[in-house]
């Protein structure tokens, strides 16, 4: 195996040209390799020291995340906790401090995994991932990305290079929470992130709720805005809970029987609206979701 | 003598651990060391119908191939049924079909795979009460020519059967004013020391050296003599620090294989364990169980008999499983004042990895289902579930299920304190409730030796069998020899943990280190306090029975400054009849069997010596709209007799408290239709984590057990791990309405509970 | 194939020549050797092989050796004070937080990472911050003491 340590992006993308694979952290592709799923490949190229790709920027009513950004700054920093704070909580709750240290979100978006923590919240606040190759960047929308279990759309040769959201509205707040049966080192059972923009007396404008580990990927609930627009948030949480039921298609494993994930992420779906609504209308709702507000975000 | 929080205790092996300079077995690396790997089964049931290793051994950097065949043709274990390699049957999937040492760990993969291993799949028994039918194929055809002692009762797929019965149990359920029957159903679990497990081996001519990670180096070293065909004056085993055992470490396991490549290869080899071999290859696994509870109930709300029927899943071969039923059936049948008790154990063949000792082997399953089903009886009488059991629970003076009189106990106090530490009774919200549940657990006395020499400087060093799992009880020994002698703890060095080297010692398990080891090394220190107290008489011109020993000197008693130092007695005795001390104390006897009780199939767990006691009680809070629960609170009593270390007690306290909540809520062995665990590794095997572990309060019920361990003392170690699930258990039927009767009762059973009629 | 690389661990430059797809925890502990870094899992589930690279905490297990090139690289070797017990260490032992050990040197790590970014963790943030470390023995009880009350002296 051979290991090329970039300092560039350029440096990265000629390697990735030339067949090597990224490594970031390396907590899919070391632990991986050491169980015996799938050996390392051949060629690696390190983008940890790629200073560009470690970068958080706000600009024209964006923000970009370099790919190479730990959870550990996303849980933490001040602007995405304030506007972009279910991307905060899905960071919170990945595997542990050290996950959290090496672990970016580059690598969590690109395996491609429906159990990913990070996908929920960022599908619902809109955001895109910039793939970039040797002469070639494009846009790409996360529900284009995520083709099956493990998969995406990008090429071998493409980097994904920054995550781009859109800046929320005002009166708008997101919320990520998940089914788990521990409160630390757990994988989603199911999870559901939301982002709902609210009249100044509560009701519901808009929304958009995301769920996870229900499908091959992680999927967007259809028809959601319309169908909470104009609600109470109460009234919002039972009809989006009873929708996420209905949706989701999920497979039954170690984890979870279908039937009992098909119950949980109705609950999980209602309580990622609830927080997201409550943090739109003001209130302060510590990150992560799951720790504030208890087992499973109770109440 | 109590080591209280002040002065505090610190351990002797504790800098080595926290600087990291201590060698745990996988540390260790000799010139030449070559790399072990195993060739499991891979599949749980099957006869095999190719075996070539030939090509294996032909693979560059390979030294070594072995399978049954190039080992003597032995059968070992409490029931004969094992072989250190397949005997040409695959009985479960970690079965050991070859074994490879080679330069490294690539080349020793290539030798697996250059094996020719094929089979013909035979069906698999996946079920305890399948494997019951008549129909259903043998897991061992040859069973009845397997050699195993007398008392084992044993019958086709029943590996070991046990029956107790006393007084007339069909009339007093006849006569009874209500009559309850349960039926709870426990999962398999694991031990998960931290530290997977290691064996180095070396050969010095025809001795051979093991290091190995083990609880019990003597049994390991008679295994290794017993399937080798070697004097254990040719095998010693050491172990060096060992990462945590609870059961897991006990018995033979390895050490044979690796010293049989060793000695093919002419090389010293080791073996490390990756988690998932932890999970799926020793025979060490806390038992699948069904355990199913009748109870009568008087007008006045005590007990008017009890039937129980427990099948354990035995797993593929028999390890030390062969007592499991007999522990099984008294916990089924509990610490309670019952008259009119049958009990059925049976522990059945399956094609399971083996069952065999976990911390309180049989114990917290089994008392999670009586203890829930005490629930559903108090709730059926309308009686608090605390106030049952004061009344119909054991304590001094009282006559237990098999009609052994208790002395001096304290149940009762474990009850009162438990509860009172809690929230019991307080007004809590509507998604918290408090479950308490009782526990017991037997004593082991047994032989054990220790040497202490006091050196011509004064200062001492402890020699003994015992072994060191992470307790701490091997660290107390100096504390109780310094109390002997009027030294310092930090005057004695242990040298432990090595069988050609200090005398026999069972090892770390039935949580008997202090209980018996502590009695010998007392023994061993009191020679030394005569000798030096006949030196000292000599010196000061008095008699030695005026001397007393205190603070590093002997002295007449009254006159403490005028005495003369232990260091200057010890070099008198250097140039003379040295400072030697030896101790093997006889061991305490286990109380008879009541002739009131017929058993068959006895384990000799009818009466039990220095009985111990808990009482949990545990708050937790459920979310009902998806079935998780938080355990909040834990408050805990015991009786373990009078606690000799008071922070190593609190830490088996703590430790099998949270290693209970992982039983009752996330720790699970799941298997597939194949037979094959689905679970083995940490992801999936959902240990607590630091996040999860709620605060647990600890009261000892002190009591003075006469003639047990030293000071009036009894174990600690297995009995916090007895009552905790099934004080969850009841919480939870709290707040649900009634049991959850699957274990563990993780969140979705929990739900699932929940949408039945009557929750 | 090996290449030869440099690691600086414990502030000791050390020369590597090994292959490149090994992980940090087995170069640590055969070519460094340093065995006080434990494997105790397959997955980066249990935390005993934690060190800390650069000051934060990892997961020596799963992660390349090679990539901690030019990094500083602490192991539990590398925390004493001077011949002394670093505070973590001696309270770990006085408070009864060590029983089999093989958790401790990780459980250290992972304590010393997050004193260092947060000298007065609450309990929460000290439970959360050790919850990648697993300890079969002790409860966390003793260790969640040990950290509080080495928070506290400091």
């Amino acid at each position: 195996m051979t290991l090329t340590i970039a300092t560039s992006l350029d440096e990265v993308l000629t390697a990735l040209a030339e067949g090597a694979r990224p490594i970031a952290g390396g907590t899919d592709l070391v632990v991986g390799a050491r169980q015996g799923k799938s050996p390392l490949p051949d060629s690696l190229v390190a983008i940890d020291r790629v200073a560009a790709l470690s970068q958080i920027e706000s600009a024209d009513g964006h923000i970009r995340i370099g790919a190479g950004v730990p959870h550990r700054r996303l849980m933490s920093d001040t602007l995405i906790v304030e506007r972009y704070t279910g991307l905060a909580d899905a960071a919170a709750l990945i595997g542990s401090p050290s996950t959290r240290n090496v672990g970016t979100i580059g690598g969590n978006v690109m395996n491609g995994s429906p159990a990913m923590d990070t996908g929920a919240p960022l599908l619902t606040l809109g955001a895109m991932v910039e793939l970039r190759s040797v002469g070639n960047t494009r846009q790409v929308a996360l529900s284009d990305l995520w083709t099956g279990p493990g998969r995406t759309s990008a090429n071998p040769d493409e980097l994904c290079v920054y995550i781009v959201i859109p800046q929320p509205p005002a009166l708008s707040g997101s919320a990520y929470v998940r089914l788990e049966y521990r409160r630390a080192m757990e994988i989603a059972v199911v999870g559901a992130g939301a982002s709902v923009v609210v009249a100044e007396d509560g009701t519901i404008v808009s929304g958009r709720v995301a769920m996870t580990s229900v499908a091959p990927t992680i999927v967007e609930l259809a028809g959601a805005s319309d169908a909470m627009a104009g609600l109470s948030l109460v009234e919002a949480a039972a009809v989006i809970g009873a929708m996420a039921s209905d949706q989701a298609v999920p497979i039954s494993d170690l984890r979870g029987s279908d039937r009992y994930r098909r119950h949980t992420i109705g609950v999980m779906a209602a309580r990622a609206l609830d927080a997201a609504a409550r943090r739109a209308g003001g209130e302060q709702i510590g990150v992560p979701v799951n720790r504030s507000l208890g087992i499973g975000a109770a109440r | 003598m109590v080591i209280a929080e002040s002065p505090r205790f610190m351990r002797a092996d504790g800098p080595d651990k926290v600087t990291g300079s201590g060698r745990y077995t996988a540390d260790l690396t000799l010139t030449g060391m070559l790399t072990a790997k195993f060739l499991y089964a891979g599949v749980s049931h099957a006869r095999i119908t190719k075996l070539d290793v030939t090509a294996a051994r032909h693979v560059p950097g390979v030294f070594a191939v072995l399978t049954q065949a190039d080992v003597p043709d032995i059968r070992y274990g409490s029931v004969a049924d094992r072989t250190l390699f397949s005997d040409g049957v695959i009985r479960f999937e970690g079965e050991v079909v070859a074994a490879v040492a080679a330069i490294d760990t690539k080349s020793a993969q290539a030798a697996l795979d250059a094996i020719v291993f094929e089979y013909e799949e035979l069906p698999v028994i996946n079920d305890v009460e399948a494997a019951l039918e008549p129909d259903t194929p043998l897991v061992h055809e040859n069973w009845a020519t397997y050699d195993a002692d007398d008392d084992v009762s044993r019958q086709a797929n029943v590996a070991s059967f046990t029956s107790i019965t006393r007084g007339d149990v069909d009339a007093a359920l006849a006569g009874a004013d209500r009559v309850i029957s349960s039926r709870y159903v426990a999962d398999a679990s694991h031990a998960v020391p931290i530290e997977p497990r290691g064996v180095v081996a070396q050969w010095e001519g025809d001795r051979v050296t093991i290091w190995s990670s083990t609880q019990v180096p003597f049994q390991a070293r008679d295994g290794v003599c017993e399937v080798l065909e070697l004097p254990t004056n040719r095998v010693r085993i050491i172990v060096p620090h060992l990462g945590g055992g609870f059961g897991g470490k006990c018995g033979f396991h390895y050490e044979a294989h690796i010293a049989a490549l060793a000695r093919a290869s002419r090389r010293p080899v080791r073996l490390v364990f990756s988690r998932e071999e932890e999970f799926l290859a020793p025979d060490r696994r806390r038992e699948g169980m069904i355990i199913e509870v009748t109870s009568g109930l008087n007008a006045d709300g005590t007990i008017a008999g009890r039937r129980s029927r427990v099948l354990l899943d035995n797993g593929a071969y028999s390890s030390d499983a062969a007592f499991f039923p007999h522990m099984a059936a008294m916990h089924a049948l509990g610490p309670y004042k019952i008259d009119h008790v049958h009990a059925e154990a049976s522990s059945v063949y399956t094609n399971h990895q083996p069952s065999g000792s976990v911390r309180a082997p049989t114990a917290p399953q089994a008392c999670w289902a009586l203890e829930s089903h005490t629930d559903e009886l108090a709730k059926a009488i309308g009686m608090d579930p605390v106030a049952f059991r004061q009344l119909n629970a054991v304590d001094t003076g009282a006559t237990g299920v098999t009609g052994q009189v208790y002395d001096e106990i304290g149940l009762q106090e474990c009850i009162r304190e438990a509860v009172a530490a809690s929230a019991y009774g307080d007004e809590l919200a509507d998604d918290e409730a408090v479950g308490v549940a009782i526990g017991w657990w037997p004593t082991f006395p047994g032989a054990s030796g220790a040497y202490i020499k006091v050196d011509s400087d004064g200062k001492g060093v402890i020699i003994t069998g015992a072994q060191e799992c992470g307790t701490g009880a091997v660290m107390t020994l100096p504390y109780l020899a310094a109390a002997e002698l009027g030294m310092a703890p930090e005057d004695f060095e242990l040298v432990y943990q090595d069988t050609s080297v200090g005398p026999y010692d069972v090892g770390a398990t039935g949580s008997q280190t202090l209980l018996n080891n502590g009695r010998a090394t007392v023994e061993a220190a009191r020679q030394i306090a005569v000798q030096l107290k006949q030196l000292a008489a000599e010196k000061l011109e008095a008699s030695p029975d005026d001397i007393v020993l205190n603070g590093g000197k002997a002295f007449v008693a009254g006159s403490p400054d005028s005495g003369v130092t232990i260091a200057e007695l010890a070099a008198i005795a250097a140039d003379g009849e040295m400072l030697l001390g030896r101790g093997s104390g006889a061991p305490p006897e286990t109380p008879e069997a009541p002739n009131t009780v017929s058993c068959v199939g006895d384990q000799g767990m009818n009466g039990w010596a220095g009985p111990q006691f808990s009482c949990h009680a545990v708050r937790i809070r459920l979310d009902r709209d998806t079935g998780v629960v938080r355990v909040l609170e834990v408050n805990t009593a015991h009786d373990s007799g009078v606690i000799i270390n008071q922070i190593g007690a609190s830490g088996q306290v703590e430790g099998g408290v949270l290693m209970g909540i992982g039983q009752a809520l996330t720790e699970r062995t799941v298997y597939g239709a194949d037979a094959k665990q689905m679970n083995a590794g940490l992801l999936e095997y959902k240990l607590q984590t630091m996040a999860d572990a709620p605060p647990i309060s600890i009261h000892f019920a002190e009591v003075y057990t006469p003639d047990m361990g030293p000071n009036g003392s009894k174990p600690i170690a297995e009995a916090p791990n007895v009552a905790t699930a099934a004080a969850i258990s009841n919480a939870i039927a709290k707040l649900v309405g009634k049991p959850v009767r699957l274990l563990p009762m993780t969140a979705e059973r929990v739900w699932e509970t929940l949408q039945e009629d009557g929750a | 194939m090996n290449e030869a690389y440099e690691l600086d661990v414990n502030g000791v430059r050390y020369p590597i020549n090994a292959a490149m797809d090994r992980n940090l925890s087995s170069v640590l502990r055969t070519e460094v050797g340093l065995t006080g870094t434990k494997e105790g899992c397959d997955d980066c589930e249990c935390g005993a092989c934690m060190v800390l690279i650069d000051g934060q905490p990892v997961n020596s297990c799963s992660y390349l050796a090679a990539q901690a090139q030019g990094r500083e690289v602490t192991t539990v070797e590398g925390i004493l004070d001077g011949d002394n017990l670093h505070p973590l260490q001696r309270n770990l032992l006085e408070e009864g937080g060590v029983q089999c050990g093989f958790c401790t040197p990780g459980m250290i790590m992972s304590a010393q990472a997050l004193l260092t970014r947060n000298p007065s963790p609450t309990e929460e943030e000290i439970r959360i911050g050790l919850s990648g470390n697993l300890c079969r023995c002790t409860g966390y009880q003793r260790i969640l003491a040990a950290v509080e009350r080495t928070a506290a002296e400091s």
